[in-house]
């Protein structure tokens, strides 16, 4: 067995609220291979975003981790603050959502880029600019040099979020933790860094952990999809199998309710009620309130997951009942 | 009147924002933001209105309501221009045209309890005898949203954004409307939450044949609401027609493109081609000729220098492109 890129095992995140430690994320475990994309997929407030905080070691203050977080076999969560900066600098690259927060408004693009990697390298500047310029033509900056003297605000949005993928690339990160890479770009700028980063994945062997909530997105880039739902994952499977085959009540849900599939005229799914809030969890599974396959156990207890091959699963009891198909 | 006519008619609609700059704010340009808009919406349909962020829709939108000052065009609505109307004579009007946001948080005042935000409007033109029967009716209208009338009392900063976005639909359907404009009104939403509010659309309306001009940036919301689509680029419509024509055989190399990009939750159609290059020029200075000729993949030399006009295609689809009239002479 290769070891994996990225490795998490019971991901629990933790936040005070009225004297208890709430979680956000409640036993998440999964691992990214070499040259594999893992996209992480949930609605607003599922944990997506709060996993991938987390294998950055970026949650904010008072939250808390705990289980194991694996970047090619070492644990981080133990790592001291100037150990996990260093690793931060060379082994995970991050691209958030927001180009324009992530880069400060009164550097030069290209200088931001240089300052990430002279922080971590011992080059000359000369030689980092020359990097810099030749990363801007790798990700398909034009005008690369001219861009590279350019200020945030002189550039688009799509150009900021290539400024920001170049940033992540600059010192040839294992993995790379992309956070809502395109959701705030329109959709020919989308298509755009949606096609670069697949040229990107197929030239590098970089594990990506990819969180979205666009099922586009995902069948786009993806290998194998996560679906989250209330701190936990409920389905986990190769892309093809979770899309076309979902098995647990709420990818299939979730997929139903999306108007791409829909004919025009028919009425779209809906999935009774809203996601219950991290105050309302409970030990048994956070969806039998509004599932339509729900059993008498699904109260009780949380249910396993059940294999259905081919690294397929999900964690509910009325697959557990039908087993593999 | 007779369904023979539309709703409403938009007629060379155009709105401006001037650029001002120094000491005396001296105009210095124009962001052209709505640049001669046509567009009909029969009664009881949908008009899809799409378009990139910049591209002009919202403007379109606040512009036929009069609540952005446009400066040519004509905006008839049941045979009256409302461009060319007093504000006195606007009022009854405005009655039948009314607004869904985006945010519903940001457009329900967080002073108000649900019932005064709904009766405000009811209040304002004369709807319901006494308050009674006006809180009797925004009970009626919370059941019609689907919500529970006890919720009445509460303040918006109760209800989850689903629910705001319920709520942001009961205010406009208060007045009994004709035509909703929904601006981006289920963008902000997740996928199931949004599932429930464009259920509740299409409910109502073939319950109450209400118009909507909904103006939206999500491709496959429009495919499965619109029977009618405008597409806009830099402030001008570039292709109309029928949603089923327009999303299997586009026209303007513009939609051909959005719809390249557009990304598909089928396993076995995967691979969004990113056919329009580069990025939108800036509306404040359109490029010469055709406006999307600076990112067309079939662009020729007569692009760059004539801009081409809307043109009736065999199929009763209009597009702005060169290629397809006939008028134009060969590339």
């Amino acid at each position: 067995m290769t070891q994996p890129a990225l490795r998490i095992e019971n991901l629990r995140i933790t936040f005070p609220n009225a004297g208890q430690r709430l979680p956000v994320v409640d036993g998440v475990s999964f691992e990214i291979a070499r040259g594999e994309v893992l996209a992480l997929v949930g609605e607003s407030g599922c944990g997506k975003s709060m996993t991938a905080f987390a294998a950055m070691r970026l949650v904010p203050k008072p939250g808390a981790i705990e289980g194991v977080i694996e970047l090619n076999g070492r644990d981080i969560t133990k790592l001291p603050v100037p150990e996990m900066r260093k690793v931060r600098g060379t082994q995970l690259g991050m691209i958030f959502q927001e180009p324009m927060t992530s880069l400060s408004p009164v550097l030069r693009a290209g200088e931001q880029v240089v300052e990430a990697i002279r922080l971590h390298e011992k080059v000359s500047h000369g030689e980092a600019r020359k990097r810099v310029i030749e990363l801007f033509e790798r990700v398909r900056i034009p005008d690369a040099e001219q861009r590279f003297d350019a200020y945030p605000h002189q550039l688009s949005g799509g150009l900021k979020q290539r400024v920001m993928i170049a940033m992540a690339l600059a010192t040839k990160p294992q993995v790379l933790i992309a956070d809502e890479p395109t959701t705030a770009l329109d959709v020919t700028i989308q298509a755009q860094v949606l096609e670069l980063m697949r040229e990107l994945q197929r030239e590098s062997d970089a594990a990506i952990l990819l969180i979205t909530h666009d099922l586009g997105v995902v069948n786009e880039l993806a290998d194998r999809v996560a679906v989250m739902y209330a701190g936990r994952i409920v389905e986990l499977g190769k892309r093809e199998d979770v899309l076309a085959r979902p098995r647990h009540p709420y990818t299939v849900g979730l997929l139903k309710s999306m108007p791409g599939l829909a004919q025009p005229g028919e009425r779209l799914h809906e999935i009774a009620g809203v996601v219950p809030p991290p105050t309302e969890w409970t030990a048994a599974c956070r969806f039998a309130s509004r599932c339509p396959r729900v059993i008498e156990k699904c109260s009780a207890s949380a249910p396993a997951q059940t294999a259905l091959g081919d690294g397929h699963w999900a964690a509910c009891f009325a697959v557990e009942q039908e087993g593999a198909r | 009147m007779t369904n023979a006519a539309p709703l409403l008619r938009v007629e060379g609609l155009t709105t401006w924002f001037p650029i001002k700059r120094g000491l005396f704010r001296k105009t210095v340009g124009h962001v052209r933001a709505v640049d001669g808009v046509d567009l009909e919406i029969w009664p009881g349909k949908t008009l899809a209105l799409v378009g990139e962020s910049g591209c002009g829709k919202t403007t379109v939108g606040r512009s036929i309501l009069g609540l952005v000052p446009s400066i040519a065009g004509k905006v008839w609505f049941e045979g009256k221009d409302l461009r060319a109307l007093s504000q006195d004579e606007l009022r009854p009007l405005r009655q039948r045209l009314q607004i869904v946001f985006q945010d519903p948080q940001a457009s329900l005042d967080p002073r108000m309890r649900v019932r005064d935000i709904l009766c405000e409007g009811m209040e304002s033109f004369g709807i319901g005898t006494n308050d009674a029967e006006r809180t009797e009716r925004a009970a009626a209208l919370l059941r019609r949203v689907q919500m529970n009338p006890d919720h009445l009392w509460r303040y918006p900063h109760e209800f989850s954004g689903g629910q705001r976005q319920r709520l942001g639909i009961a205010r406009a359907l208060a007045v009994e409307p004709q035509l909703i404009i929904c601006d981006e009104a289920v963008s902000a939403l997740d996928v199931s939450i949004q599932a429930q509010i464009l259920n509740l659309l299409g409910d109502l309306q073939d319950e109450l044949g209400l118009a909507y001009l909904f103006i939206t940036h999500d491709l496959s919301v429009v495919r499965y609401l619109a029977d009618e689509v405008a597409v806009m680029y830099l402030g001008q419509i570039v292709e109309r027609g029928a949603t089923a024509r327009i999303f299997s055989a586009p026209a303007h190399p513009y939609t051909q493109g959005l719809l390249a990009a557009a990304p598909s939750i089928d396993p076995l159609r995967r691979g969004v081609q990113a056919r329009v290059q580069g990025d939108v020029p800036s509306p404040a200075a359109p490029p010469p000729g055709c406006r999307f000729h600076t990112r067309c993949p079939e662009v020729f030399a007569r692009c760059r220098s004539e801009e081409p006009r809307l043109f009736a295609l065999p199929n009763g689809e209009v597009s702005r492109c060169f290629r397809d009239d006939p008028a134009a002479p060969a590339a």
